[in-house]
């Protein structure tokens, strides 16, 4: 029974892992920019639900719709703005600094905005938790398992069923041709920015409601969906929701069986593993990550 | 072609000396709280030097060298402390931090030598985050078992030489550390590997192709930049005194490592030098003042050194001077 309470524990923070990781997957395989501040626009979110639900009292789960939209647009200025100039100026990896620079000042920003305290979310049904036979679950987790999935599900629709979903492959496969066709490719970089942004703080509004958080937390997070993505594959959804699901099972069976100090040793040690193995990931699905 | 370089750049090596001669008389004339300054700046050229052995020399970018200032310095502490011990290093303090030194290289050569090959078959992003993983999990490792007293901690004793107060001490000893690695660098730069591997950074398939043993070379290169690195951290680690897991496995060793180069120039020698002397008086002395906006300054010092100066001090400058050149052809 404790194996399998284990394990129901590790899909639930897999979800939530996957979600997270999404974004940055996406940026990845699309632009091949490693976003290092991809943790803190998680956080943004965060903290946008919590103040939305702290001043209004407004369900989490009805803040993100406005939380994505926000950061969608603001995701979309940051990378024409920002991150562009920076791979145009120099390289992808100097943009990978420019990233971090970035991270640096949206954490201090938000010390200052929120201080550093640990905030946690935690609305009316709260509380409640379902019993099925011996295993418990409570009622946060599973809303917010089920909220991940549905959100997966949504991106993996528009990435592989709408025109912009094909636009935005096409351009990760072939910039160059993909402008040839008329793609604005600029444009589209930015767009797959901002849908990042976009789940990254929905993902953050969940987080919110599972988890306690705070400002230095951001480094966790990005480091977390790096370890998502070369676990389950650059650029794609379902290699996103492998591998968060990958690295819930691993930390919560590892801090059951080997100690609670070890998750993280754990995950790193995959990731050096992974790296060296399979660079591309178990459904790797790298365009631009691999050039 | 050492012998051809060292004839061509006789001024730069003799204006490099001088400078040396300049700086051991600095904590004679300066406060000791200067001489500390002196102590950081001297510490993050030398970190730049060894980094840029291979990031700018062959093109790999690592983004976890400070697994190796952490590895050197714990593997250090824990044998002056344990297989050594206090009565000790009281008597010879500086025959310790010699023995020291040996254990904590030799430390980072092995590791370096072991994950060298599997690590360096990534390229470009791959390889930085391999190196990240790496330092974290060194670091996890060393503060989640108790033998290696990552979380506890380790005390080193002070080192009295000759005299000279503490800081000063130590400033010497970056000093040495500085120069010593200054020549490796300058060495590999104009020796058969430094060609080598320019060729590597520019192209590597192109390069093996052309029959530049390119793994043997970024195996050394790797081996002998970690392994300089790892020194830096026992003389790093003494300094301090007191180490913790937090204070020697630091992001932000690694982190500007790469900065330095970035805004001095990379790939260069004197790059690493300017940067890193421009990064500590800016980030210390300057922006000392701004605790609570600290972080948020510097992530825009970096965000704006990228997009001002991507090519870095000197590969601006040079560019600079070939448009004035050509403007008067």
């Amino acid at each position: 029974m404790l194996a399998l309470q284990t394990i129901l524990d590790g899909l639930v923070l897999g979800g939530l892992y996957a979600l997270a990781a999404v974004g940055f997957s996406l940026i990845f395989g699309v632009l091949g920019v490693v976003n290092l501040s991809h943790g803190a626009i998680v956080l943004i979110g965060a903290y946008f639900t919590w103040f939305a639900w702290h001043v209004t009292g407004m369900d989490p789960l009805l803040c993100i719709p406005p939380v994505m939209l926000v950061l969608f647009g603001l995701g979309y200025i940051y990378q024409r703005g920002l991150i562009q100039l920076a791979v145009d100026r120099s390289s992808l990896l100097a943009s990978m600094l420019v990233t971090f620079g970035v991270a640096l000042m949206l954490r201090n920003a938000l010390v200052l905005a929120f201080s550093p305290d640990f905030k946690s979310i935690s609305p009316g049904w709260a509380f409640s938790f379902l019993r099925l036979g011996p295993l418990t679950i409570d009622l946060v987790r599973i809303s917010a398992l089920a909220a991940s999935l549905a959100l997966l599900g949504a991106l993996a629709y528009v990435l592989n069923r709408t025109s912009i979903g094909r636009v935005i492959r096409a351009t990760a496969q072939q910039e160059l041709a993909a402008r040839l066709c008329g793609v604005n490719a600029r444009h589209v970089y930015a767009v797959t920015f901002g849908v990042s942004a976009a789940f990254a703080g929905a993902s953050g509004a969940i987080l919110g409601i599972v988890l306690p958080f705070s400002p230095p937390d951001e480094a966790n997070w990005t480091l977390n969906a790096f370890v998502v993505v070369v676990l389950g594959g650059v650029g794609s959804p379902s290699g996103a929701l492998l591998g968060g699901l990958l690295l819930g099972l691993i930390s919560t069976a590892t801090s059951q069986l080997i100690g609670p100090a070890f998750p993280n040793v754990m995950m790193f040690l995959i990731l050096v593993l992974m790296l060296m193995v399979r660079p591309a990931g178990l459904l790797g699905n790298a365009f631009a990550g691999t050039r | 072609m050492l012998r051809e370089a060292i004839a061509r750049q006789r001024w730069w090596i003799l204006a490099a000396l001088l400078g040396l001669a300049v700086l051991a008389c600095v904590p004679f004339v300066l406060m000791p709280f200067h001489v500390r300054v002196g102590q950081l700046i001297l510490l993050s050229t030398a970190l730049g030097l060894a980094w840029t052995l291979l990031g700018g020399f062959a093109g790999y970018w690592s983004f976890g060298h400070t697994a190796f200032i952490g590895l050197g310095a714990f593997a250090a502490g824990l044998f002056e402390t344990q297989m050594l011990g206090t009565p000790f290093m009281r008597a010879q303090p500086l025959v310790g931090l010699g023995l020291g030194l040996v254990v904590g290289m030799g430390a980072c050569a092995v590791v370096a030598g072991a994950v060298a090959w599997p690590i360096l078959r990534l390229r470009g992003i791959y390889f930085a985050v391999a190196m990240l993983g790496v330092a974290q999990v060194l670091s996890e490792l060393t503060n989640s078992i108790d033998a290696f007293k990552g979380s506890m901690g380790l005390v080193f004793p002070r080192i009295p030489a000759f005299g000279l107060r503490q800081e000063a001490v130590f400033y010497y000893l970056l000093l040495i550390a500085t120069a010593v690695i200054l020549a490796i660098a300058f060495a590999v730069k104009n020796a058969r590997i430094g060609h080598g591997l320019a060729a590597m950074r520019e192209d590597e398939d192109t390069a093996r192709m052309l029959g530049v043993p390119t793994e043997r070379y970024k195996i050394t290169m790797f081996v002998l930049s970690a392994t300089l690195t790892g020194a830096l951290g026992v003389i790093y680690a003494h300094s301090l005194g007191y180490i913790t897991t937090g204070s020697v496995y630091r992001t932000d060793f690694s982190l500007n490592m790469i900065v330095y180069n970035l805004l001095g120039g990379m790939g260069t020698l004197i790059g690493p030098m300017i940067g890193s002397v421009i990064m500590v008086v800016l980030t210390q002395v300057i922006l000392g003042g701004f605790l609570n906006l600290h972080m948020f300054l510097t992530g825009a010092m970096l965000v704006a050194l990228v997009l001002a100066a991507p090519r870095g001090i000197v590969g601006t400058w040079l560019a600079f001077r070939r448009r004035r050149r050509d403007a008067a052809a």
